[in-house]
């Protein structure tokens, strides 16, 4: 397909939990022109990302762009989430 | 972590043998799961991947009385030495190297069914039950019984506006129609006011704006970026330990994804 600054990624071993968020973080990015993902096959455990940006960057580069921010963003989640709860007094059971 | 080998030495309850390594292997085991590691189908049971559980029970006749009529959740023994099966032999199921009395991260109580109470089987007088269950370490998504999430559910903040200023007697009317309590009574000076106080509890029943004109005086929408999590745990873990390990999945999910491509 002569389209530039496109590329499709396939991933094996994952599916909606990981596609449809690295999807939602790539449409964030304003240099990425088109991005979705699908599973080919319902019963085949494999994810196909497509991703067209503007010839500011490659389609390499969101990807890759994408998913670190992705892990700092859960990180930081993480570490809001146990400073929050240390807070509270935790009496259960 | 939950049972998934069951060794029945005897069974002459009327629960048939599949429906009674069914049922126990449902039941909620008190432990760690980050203490133990995974354990394939061709690795021996050692003292680090599995917990024994035995059940020796017998319904007898006392006089009028019936003992250990139901055999509930706990009356399973822990066997921290591991596996006493087959009784005739010296190599037993499992070969552990040190009892599992010293890991350290157990409770003090020891190794047990979450509830106590749970009905495993019935026995009539003459009846028995001796096996032993073995529990191993597995993931929720390939049977329900060893996911530690009870239910997890989420659902947005839910935004009462009152388009007009509410007083006197539509106030106290407003108040008295919510049934989870978000409107409070305010005394401005002299004239009572109604007033969103806890929009949290609102359940979206919609009491508030049926009626005559009612739609017109209160707003009933949702706040698209605020979302309530209620996250029910099994017991094994606490529910912000649930958080922090699903957290810790999707970004080791991630980590895998990027490592993949260089």
């Amino acid at each position: 397909m002569k389209v530039m600054n496109a590329a499709t990624f396939t991933v094996e071993r994952e599916d909606h939990t990981v596609g449809n968020v690295i999807r939602m973080q790539l449409h964030r990015d304003p240099s990425v022109l088109f991005a979705g993902y699908r599973l080919p096959h319902p019963l085949q455990y494999r994810l196909v990302v497509k991703i067209q940006t503007t010839s500011q960057s490659s389609p390499m580069q969101a990807y890759n762009l994408a998913i670190t921010d992705l892990i700092k963003e859960l990180d930081h989640l993480k570490a809001v989430f146990e400073h929050e709860t240390s807070q509270k007094q935790a009496d259960y059971y | 972590m939950a049972i998934e080998k069951v060794y029945i030495a005897n069974n002459t309850s009327v629960i048939q043998d599949e429906v009674l390594a069914h049922r126990l292997g449902l039941l909620p085991i008190k432990a760690d799961p980050r203490l133990f590691d995974y354990k394939s189908e061709e690795e021996n049971a050692n003292e680090k991947n599995t917990i024994v559980f035995k059940i020796d029970v017998v319904c007898t006749r006392k006089g009028e009385r019936v003992l250990n009529s139901s055999v509930t959740s706990d009356q399973m023994k822990w066997l921290p030495e591991g596996s006493e099966m087959p009784f005739n032999t010296m190599t037993k199921f499992t070969s552990f190297g040190s009892s599992q009395k010293n890991l350290p991260g157990l409770p003090a109580e020891g190794i047990s069914c979450q509830y106590p109470d749970i009905i495993v089987a019935k026995l009539r007088p003459g009846q028995a039950i001796e096996l032993e269950g073995h529990a191993i370490k597995g993931s929720g998504n390939i049977h329900a019984k060893w996911s530690p999430v009870a239910t997890a559910r989420y659902r947005m903040l839910p935004e009462v506006n009152l388009m007009e200023d509410i007083q006197g007697k539509l106030a106290e009317e407003l108040v008295q129609k919510c049934p989870t309590g978000v409107f409070d009574i305010e005394d401005v000076g002299t004239v009572k006011k109604a007033i969103v106080a806890r929009p949290r509890n609102c359940t979206l029943c919609r009491e508030c704006v049926r009626g005559t004109d009612w739609d017109k005086r209160v707003q009933l929408t949702r706040v698209k970026d605020h979302f309530i999590f209620t996250i029910e745990s099994t017991g094994a873990l606490r529910p912000e330990v649930l958080f922090t390990e699903a957290i810790k999945i999707l970004n080791e999910k991630c980590h895998r994804i990027i490592t993949e491509l260089s």
